[in-house]
């Protein structure tokens, strides 16, 4: 299988790592910071940004990141250093795996279903994080267009119902609810940290990192065009809305007619959730293959206990995901800014972004 | 070796697993699951306060089979009492032994005592359910909302049917009923508003349902009902404060932009019988200023067309559509009685029917802490009225 | 390795050893000037008057010196050979060819009088146009290179013949346009055929298994079609073709998914018109699949997948349906396949009753009988009907439907949707013969989605698609 192209990475920045922010963020956001949590957002993708920017400048010196790591503090530290970040990626695979769970288990189902219910989704995983990640690329072709489409009609329904007055007064929270919401979003904002994982598999090309920023931005535009017509949509009680993509398009007048047609677009966008779900676990598994240097089982193995442990988690933590959530965004949510701005900063300060001769 | 041929039909042998598996799930087919066939599709309730709870009518559909010839949907209402709502929904199960799914409750009625209560104090429990649609519509009625519920419609299969299509756009449009949904309710709750409105249902015997039911069959039948909607609850802190009569609540709807091809009669002295006016165009805004004082200003800018004169008219009239501009003049003159009554009525409710505390929030939050609780009773009042005919 | 040595009797023996079934006769005759000969043939297959009148007869007044070379040259038979193995030989007299032995002589001459038992060239059943060209291959691999040449009349065409099949020694005629397939990629079919050790190859399908980079998936990787405008068509882009003696079905590799989607029509009518009929195959495929599955996971998982009123139909309909709403489907799927399966099979005049019993009657009095649903069986029916609308599809596609419809009926939804995630995982993963199966939606390329799902205008096409890798890109100035 070739490289990720440019095109599959911007692919991934624009369209799919935006879906994984529209379920339960802007719910939690407006828990904290009411109809201001358009800034806490603002600011996650401005770093978000830097980050990418950081992180794609290192595509040029062509060498994955064990390679890089182990230039400058050699195989033992690179090796210790790659496993942490894979430990991080498994850590930050938690709280987008519960939140689909619980998002399939309402969205899905009229009643509340078993918790086998879910079980295939582990399965799935298994497969993809034993799969190589470069092979990722090719899909983020596909599920591209299908999060657009799947995004633009839920807009397109939402916006009937719609009042983005909603959105007033500009400022009304403080400025603690502001740094509370910024700080707890971190959880939600790990894509520099899975593109680490990528350096070494992303062909190059002239202007890559400027590139890549500019299309993480323009899927931030797509989340905060989301996130207004959310707090429009619902007001003052978007505090109550989880999923929040599965309910603002449901008020779509042609829906007493024809039925939920906006399901359609919701599993558009759920399919691609799936995947960007799994991603992060399915980078560190690559990440630590590449680091070991490959041996023949350790992808697939890493894979199955990985996805049986995030089932265990899933079943032990069925009704108490809410605090699940609340210890990785209050306790440690400072672990998400380690290893998703300071790590690409400091390996690019360290290496710098010029090509290998 | 072995491990190699291990590996190598490993994937062969997962999927033969995985196949058993789904075959088994399939053929058990039963994770708690309810299936269509175990299901109560509630298609109404209707909530009355009763001494230890409250008392709940749902209206369950039941299909009348395949034969088209006996198409429709057949209903049957089950009355339950609890503490909670929650309660009375769950002794459904008990009771018939089907599952109830809100998923499709198009409508919430609430009785003449719950309403004067605050309303959130059950209707949190359809917005703390996941699968319960908050797009329902929701309505207050006279007497007891169970009773409604319960009663045969004379036009439709079902009563909640035939309330819900008094709802309809054609309805809201023809500016005869305010509608609201549980959503638009909740913002208006649990906004700074606190307020919002609720479409107020009369029932009426349809004159000689019963009666004829009789002669035909012999026996007794249950009596046919008809319903109206054109009065509307006010509710502030989610308890009803008021009621506008059915031209305040076209006032009501006016001053919202909502009507075209609406009628209102407007008195004719000329002939010394009321016309009949049809809206064409309707720009009617609520609009707030604030300085020394708020000023809020209530304008009302209507196109019209003559619709029916209550006496005879030369064929020329009729062909034309003029109105006299004496009529006119009452028709403004009549709506502005109409504006007046209803703001009077909400300011001395307290109810922010039109969302200016939520309008002052937005703009400017100093004033907004300034004059939040007297802004309705505090504020100047204009009302400027413009009817024009199509001529 | 036995070689034809210079006795006749000795050469004929040594023959009749290696082909020693009864069928296998001999002729022995003497002409030019009292030389003797031996024509061996194999009776079933051998043209026996044309032996007759190019060879015994050509030969009796023949007085020119007795060297094979010369000898071959009187033959009248247009398709001449020398050959000097035994093994060389039997295959020969085995495909149909007699050889004629002489006395004194180390070699013999193959004369190429087979007698072909061939149907006329006709209109595929499979593969029908309205418009368009109705000739069909045959089962003769050489009737099917003639139906190539005739339409690619230009020195770049190559065919090349193989032999597949210890027994068998099916001919297999691979035929690219050189400068135009693909790099490497008759190379690489090449080779993929001579290592095949397959004792007997009855029909081309029997190579895809041999061609495809994953030949345990359900996902097909070998185009196929049974029309010489369409081969060509192929070959024309950069495709590589395989035509199969015995088999009316050739293949084209490298395969696109896309490529079953367009019909040979769509390059006879109008763009719009062929962008609307693809866009209805896959609406029609696409429904044919998920339907039944969706329509059971809301009836068990998610009712609100069905607007109101078509609910309290459907309930009504299922009310006293003794199944659950997941096996009733099952059954009326079961059904659906068995009548397909045997309206297929049975003899024709048989076969319209049957359809009548099986279409009308049994499911007339299954829905009277309160066995199924009505919604069930017009569900099935149409969805039974789509498939049909990607025909080449139809053995992965009715697979598909059935795993859907067990997960549906399993978990729901989500599980129609992480299987479909998973299809399309898979179906963006492989590869085959350099070209990515999934292509030109994933990797994407933007030129080659003119012809896809979407058709432009010919003027639009000019160049070949990228996906295939053909070095030759422009086809149109």
């Amino acid at each position: 299988m070739s490289k990720i192209s440019p095109r599959q990475l911007y692919f991934f920045l624009a369209c799919v790592a935006p879906v994984g922010k529209l379920v339960l963020l802007p719910t939690h956001l407006a828990n904290i910071a009411g109809n201001d949590f358009l800034y806490p957002l603002l600011v996650q993708y401005v770093i978000g940004a830097a980050a990418v920017f950081c992180t794609l400048l290192l595509v040029r010196r062509g060498k994955t990141l064990p390679v890089l790591l182990e230039e400058v503090c050699g195989k033992a530290v690179s090796r210790i250093l790659c496993t942490l970040l894979s430990l991080f990626l498994f850590y930050a695979t938690l709280v987008p795996l519960l939140e689909q769970k619980t998002f399939v288990q309402s969205v899905f189902y009229d009643t509340l279903p078993s918790l086998a219910a879910f079980a295939p989704f582990f399965l799935f995983a298994a497969y993809l994080m034993a799969a190589p990640l470069e092979r990722q690329g090719r899909m983020w072709d596909l599920l591209a267009p299908v999060a657009a489409v799947g995004l633009a009609g839920i807009l397109v329904l939402s916006f009937g119902s719609a009042d983005y007055g909603a959105l007033l007064p500009a400022v009304s929270m403080g400025f603690k609810s502001f740094s509370e919401g910024t700080m707890s979003a971190t959880s939600w904002f790990y894509d520099s940290a899975i593109l680490l994982t990528m350096l070494g598999k992303v062909e190059e090309e002239k202007g890559i990192a400027v590139k890549g920023m500019l299309f993480y931005l323009l899927g931030g535009a797509a989340v905060g065009l989301f996130f207004a017509t959310f707090c429009a949509v619902f007001a003052d009680t978007a505090v109550n809305q989880l999923f929040a993509f599965s309910k603002t398009s449901k008020y779509f007048a042609g829906i007493t007619v024809l039925g939920r047609i906006d399901y359609f677009f919701i599993f558009l966008l759920a399919m691609v959730m799936a995947f960007y779900c799994v991603l992060p676990a399915q980078a560190g598994v690559d990440l630590l293959v590449g680091a070991f240097h490959k041996p023949r089982f350790l992808g697939p193995a890493v894979a199955v206990l990985l996805a049986a442990a995030y089932f265990t988690v899933s079943v032990s933590l069925d009704y108490r995901f809410g605090e699940l959530v609340k210890a990785v965004t209050s306790t440690s949510f400072w672990v998400f800014p380690v290893f998703t701005v300071l790590a690409p900063v400091l390996l690019l300060a360290l290496r710098g972004g010029r090509r290998e001769s | 070796m072995k491990a190699e041929k291990f590996f190598r039909t490993l994937p062969m042998k997962l999927s033969i697993l995985l196949f058993a598996l789904i075959l088994f799930t399939f053929f058990s087919n039963d994770f708690g699951l309810v299936d269509i066939q175990k299901t109560a599709i509630i298609l109404a309730v209707g909530i009355d306060k009763s001494d230890d709870g409250y008392t709940v009518a749902s209206q369950i559909a039941v299909p009348k089979g395949s034969d088209r010839t006996t198409g429709g949907t057949s209903s049957v209402e089950i009355v339950t009492e609890g503490a909670t709502v929650s309660d009375c929904i769950t002794q459904i199960y008990a009771r018939t032994g089907w599952v109830p799914k809100m998923v499709f409750c198009n409508l919430i009625l609430i009785g003449e005592e719950a309403v004067h209560e605050d309303v959130f104090g059950f209707l949190n429990y359809f917005l703390r359910n996941e699968y319960m649609s908050d797009s329902c519509f929701l309505a207050a009625c006279e007497g007891s909302a169970c009773r409604v519920i319960s009663s045969r419609s004379a036009v439709a299969d079902a009563s909640s049917l035939a309330i819900t299509g008094l709802f309809s756009d054609a309805a809201k449009k023809a500016g005869r009923v305010m509608t609201i949904t549980l959503k638009d309710l909740s913002i208006g709750y649990y906004g700074v508003s606190k307020s919002g409105y609720l479409p107020y249902v009369r029932m009426r015997l349809q004159e000689g349902s019963q009666s004829s039911g009789e002669e035909e069959s012999g026996s007794s039948t249950a009596p046919q009902y008809v319903y109206s909607a054109e009065e509307t609850a006010i509710l502030s802190n989610g308890a009803m404060v008021g009621l506008l009569t059915d031209s305040e609540t076209l006032a009501f709807s006016l001053l919202k932009g909502n009507v075209f091809a609406g009628t209102f009669n407007a008195p004719d002295e000329q002939k010394g019988r009321p016309v009949t006016l049809t809206v064409l165009s309707d720009d009617g805004k609520v609009e707030l200023k604030v300085g020394a004082r708020p000023e809020v200003t209530l304008h009302l800018d209507l196109r019209v067309r003559l619709c029916c004169r209550g006496v005879t008219a030369p064929l020329e009239d009729i062909a034309g559509d003029s109105v006299p501009d004496s009529v006119l003049a009452n028709a403004e003159e009549k709506l502005d009685g109409d504006i007046l009554s209803l703001w009077r009525k909400i300011a001395a409710a307290d109810c922010d029917l039109f969302g200016l505390r939520r309008t002052l929030y937005r703009t400017s939050l100093k004033e907004y802490g300034r004059w939040k609780e007297t802004l309705l009773t505090g504020a100047a009042v204009t009302r400027e009225l413009h009817v024009s005919t199509t001529n | 390795m036995k070689f034809v040595s210079g006795d006749l009797a000795k050469t004929r023996d040594a023959l009749k050893k290696l082909l020693p079934a009864e069928d296998i006769l001999t002729f022995p005759f003497r002409a030019a000037g009292g030389l003797d000969f031996c024509a061996v043939f194999a009776d079933p297959v051998t043209d026996k008057e044309l032996l007759g009148e190019q060879v015994v007869r050509a030969l009796l007044p023949y007085d020119g010196p007795h060297r094979a070379e010369e000898i071959a040259k009187r033959v009248t038979s247009p398709e001449l050979r020398i050959e000097r193995t035994l093994e060389g030989l039997a295959k020969e007299v085995l495909a149909g060819n007699p050889v004629l032995l002489f006395s004194d002589m180390d070699a013999a001459v193959v004369v190429g009088t087979k007698k072909l038992f061939l149907r006329s060239i006709s209109e595929p059943s499979t593969d029908i146009a309205v418009k368009g060209p109705r000739e069909g291959f045959i089962e003769d691999v050489k009737v099917n290179t003639s139906l190539v040449r005739r339409r690619l009349k230009t020195e770049e065409l190559r065919i090349e013949m193989l032999e597949v099949g210890r027994r068998s020694q099916t001919t297999v005629a691979l035929c690219y346009l050189e400068g135009t397939a693909a790099d490497g990629v008759a190379d690489e079919v090449r080779n993929k055929l001579r290592e095949i050790d397959i004792d007997f190859v009855a029909d081309s399908s029997y190579l895809t298994h041999f061609l495809s980079a994953r030949p345990y998936s359900l996902i097909k990787q070998v185009g196929s079609t049974e029309k010489p405008d369409i081969f060509c068509a192929k070959l024309a882009e950069g495709r590589v073709g395989l035509l199969a003696d015995g088999s009316p079905i050739a293949l084209t590799v490298p395969y696109l998914f896309v490529e079953d989607f367009q019909s040979s029509e769509d390059y006879f009518v109008p763009a719009y018109r062929a962008t609307f009929t693809r866009l209805l195959r896959l609406f029609a495929l696409l429904v044919a699949i998920y339907l039944p599955a969706f329509y059971v996971a809301a009836q068990l998982f998610k009712l609100q997948l069905f607007p109101i009123r078509l609910l309290l139909t459907i309930a009504g309909s299922i009310r006293d349906i003794p199944f659950s709403p997941s096996l009733e489907m099952l059954i009326v799927l079961f059904v659906l396949e068995i009548l397909n399966e045997a309206s297929v099979r049975m003899p024709k005049y048989v076969g319209m009753a049957l359809s009548v019993v099986g279409a009308l009657v049994l499911g007339e009095t299954a829905v009277s009988a309160g066995f199924v649903s009505t919604p069930a069986i017009i569900i099935i029916a149409f969805s039974g009907i789509g498939l049909y609308a990607v025909p080449n599809l139809i053995e992965e596609t009715s697979v598909v439907r059935l795993a859907m419809l067990l997960i549906a009926g399993s978990v729901g939804t989500y599980g129609i949707i992480l299987a479909t995630g998973f299809i399309l995982y898979r179906l963006v993963t492989t590869e085959n013969f350099g070209s990515p199966l999934f292509a030109p939606f994933a990797p994407t390329v933007g030129r080659d989605l003119r012809d896809s799902v979407l058709k432009y205008n010919m003027g639009s096409l000019k160049k070949r698609p990228v996906s295939i890798g053909s070095p030759n890109r422009r086809r149109m100035k």
